[in-house]
């Protein structure tokens, strides 16, 4: 790491040890009022976990569907409902949220600060997600059921579509209001917080991703919204924008959607690839390899994101410049993506590794997100993508970004901060049990899905050929296997959470260096009122 | 917040450094928040108003230039 942190001015202790007594409401008026970045952090992934455990649910549904051949648990429509309100959770109410709450609890103690800057508009971001939440799972009990066009809400599927349609466009409007409102807040907190001597090269890298991360959403989000917007007057105020019927361009809302959608996979692996940047180095006992050339990689990625969105529509018939310019394009995001897996596997390098949870999930993620970004660079190339597209291959392809890539990376990050959020230390057998348990079932599920996919398998279809059956039953095992280690994972965080367990000391891994470790844990219910000297 | 002054100080003087920072965490804010409503109307402006491809390129080139700004400024910053 390249920030150090030296004295903490005098009396600094004796401050924290008031803390411990800070006067907060309780109860249940505590969560509803609190503006303190630690509650908001804490309700934020509790939130996102108990989403994840809906759209996990909703997958065991899809699998239990796909298990076999043949229509058994579920009809088509509903089988549909599923596969659009899974992607569309697991993105904007489990992922998203849970880098949030990273975010909130980490960005203040990691730069120095208070609080964030806007408290009570934090208060209010977080408290948009619930609404939000219950639109989407009650639009499956309204009158023609939930959405069922898939997570990316194609017109003219959308526009035909029945209520549950209206209730995933207003959840996506009040999804987006929360994100852009987290974004100016965290970027305002980044910019204006940071403890005297922390510049921004010097701040952690997690701060960092986060604030190009910060500066995406407030780019793509409005983006999302205008289009989901005009999806809402074309179905009810007779608008045509995406209506061919009317002279609209069903096709132009693709282009939108991906041009909010592929830096919306960035926004959601930059947070990740910022946890991981804090783990590695600490694990391996050695600083982050090339400080500054991850941040200008991270830059890098960012601002290439926004330039490749058309790699996702090749089979919509584009000029052939296009087609050139947009897998040229898609293969340049390589490049920083290369530089930063060389710059993790460079900190490791002769280091003092030792291989606690955190630092597995940190290793898994390198691997199985490597993997992931290998199968991307597979598909930018247009005829092999005109052959996988919308086959099970994308599917292994973004579930190896996603879940191997940002779940792991937030596991990682969990287990590697829980100390200081709780004060009590995980069980360290039970945590690599739900590493290795995880590992090997994601990929008992996920990589038989390349071989499906190549063998011509489409997506979201609730039956399928012969064929495909062993493959698909030993997807659903995996998938059963993946969605029960899970538990293991929700055991541990509410173990430390009740403090059953040892008592965590403020730091607990030697080769940490950020500010966090410098206070007690758990961290005091105020910390940094007096900001802290970095050198 | 940083620091508040307390509601007996009355009008915080200009020097203020409480007050210099609330204002300068509200102009960032109304910036960003600004720039958010921008991209909102322009995506939706830009298929109302003439051809909808220059439209949607305009947007897209400002949506970049805004990155690159952002960005960079704070690639270039040194305190």
């Amino acid at each position: 790491m390249s920030t150090i942190a030296h004295d903490h001015p005098a009396g600094l202790g004796d401050h924290h040890a008031h803390d411990d007594h800070a006067h907060h409401p309780s109860g249940i008026t505590r969560w509803l009022t609190t503006t303190n970045h630690k509650d908001i952090g804490t309700m934020y992934l509790w939130f996102s976990f108990a989403m994840f455990l809906v759209g996990g649910t909703m997958a065991m549904i899809i699998r239990a569907e796909l298990f076999q051949p043949g229509l058994q648990i579920v009809d088509p429509e509903f089988f549909n409902s599923m596969t659009t309100l899974h992607g569309l959770i697991m993105v904007f109410g489990a992922i998203m949220p849970a880098a949030v709450g990273f975010a909130n609890w980490q960005i203040p103690l990691m730069i120095g600060a208070p609080d964030m800057a806007f408290a009570r508009m934090n208060n209010w971001s977080f408290w948009l997600l619930p609404p939000a939440a219950i639109l989407l799972v009650t639009s499956l009990f309204v009158p023609g059921g939930a959405a069922s066009g898939g997570w990316t809400m194609y017109p003219p599927l959308t526009i035909q579509a029945g209520m549950g349609m209206d209730l995933t466009i207003f959840a996506v409007h009040i999804l987006g209001a929360s994100s852009i409102m987290g974004s100016i807040n965290i970027i305002t907190t980044i910019l204006n917080l940071r403890a005297p001597g922390m510049t921004l090269m010097r701040m952690p890298l997690f701060c960092w991703t986060w604030l190009i991360t910060a500066y995406l959403l407030i780019a793509v989000m409005p983006v999302l919204a205008g289009a989901v917007t005009m999806l809402l007057t074309d179905r009810h105020f007779g608008t045509t924008f995406f209506n061919a019927a009317g002279g609209g361009d069903p096709v132009l809302f693709q282009h939108v959607f991906w041009f909010f959608g592929h830096p919306e996979v960035y926004i959601i692996i930059l947070p990740a690839f910022g946890i991981v940047s804090q783990i590695i180095p600490t694990f391996a006992r050695k600083p982050l390899f090339g400080y500054a050339s991850m941040v200008y990689a991270t830059a890098g990625i960012a601002i290439l994101s926004f330039i490749v969105w058309a790699h996702h529509m090749f089979t919509t018939g584009m000029p052939t410049a296009g087609i050139l310019f947009f897998m040229y394009a898609t293969m340049l995001i390589a490049v920083p993506t290369g530089v930063k897996v060389f710059n993790w596997l460079a900190t490791m390098w002769r280091g003092s590794m030792t291989f606690e949870t955190p630092m597995l999930f940190a290793i898994g993620f390198l691997f199985l997100f490597t993997l992931g970004g290998f199968t991307g660079l597979v598909l930018s190339i247009m005829p092999v993508d005109v052959q996988a597209q919308d086959t099970y291959y994308v599917v292994a392809h973004f579930h190896y970004v996603m879940v191997a890539g940002s779940l792991f990376a937030f596991f990682g990050g969990a287990y590697y901060w829980i100390p200081k959020w709780s004060g009590t230390m995980y069980n360290e057998t039970l945590a690599k049990v739900h590493f290795w348990s995880s590992l090997i079932s994601f990929n008992v599920t996920f990589f038989p899905m390349h071989f499906l996919g190549l063998a011509g398998m489409p997506r979201r279809i609730p039956d399928y050929a012969q064929q495909f059956a062993d493959w698909n039953m030993i997807a659903s095992i995996g998938a059963f296997w993946f969605g029960a280690s899970q538990l293991l994972f929700l055991y541990s965080m509410v173990q430390c959470a009740r403090g059953k367990g040892e008592k965590a000391p403020a730091r607990p891994w030697d080769g940490a260096t950020t500010l966090e470790w410098t206070l007690p844990s758990p961290a005091p219910y105020h910390t940094f009122e007096t900001p802290p000297a970095v050198k | 917040m940083v620091t508040s002054p307390r509601a007996s100080d009355g009008p915080a003087p200009k020097a203020d450094p409480a007050a210099r920072l609330r204002a300068s965490n509200r102009r960032i804010a109304l910036t960003l928040a600004a720039i958010a409503a921008v991209f909102f109307v322009g995506i939706i402006a830009s298929k109302l108003v003439g051809d909808p491809r220059i439209g949607i390129g305009v947007l897209g080139g400002a949506v970049l230039l805004y990155l690159l700004v952002a960005i960079g400024r704070n690639l270039r910053d040194r305190r």
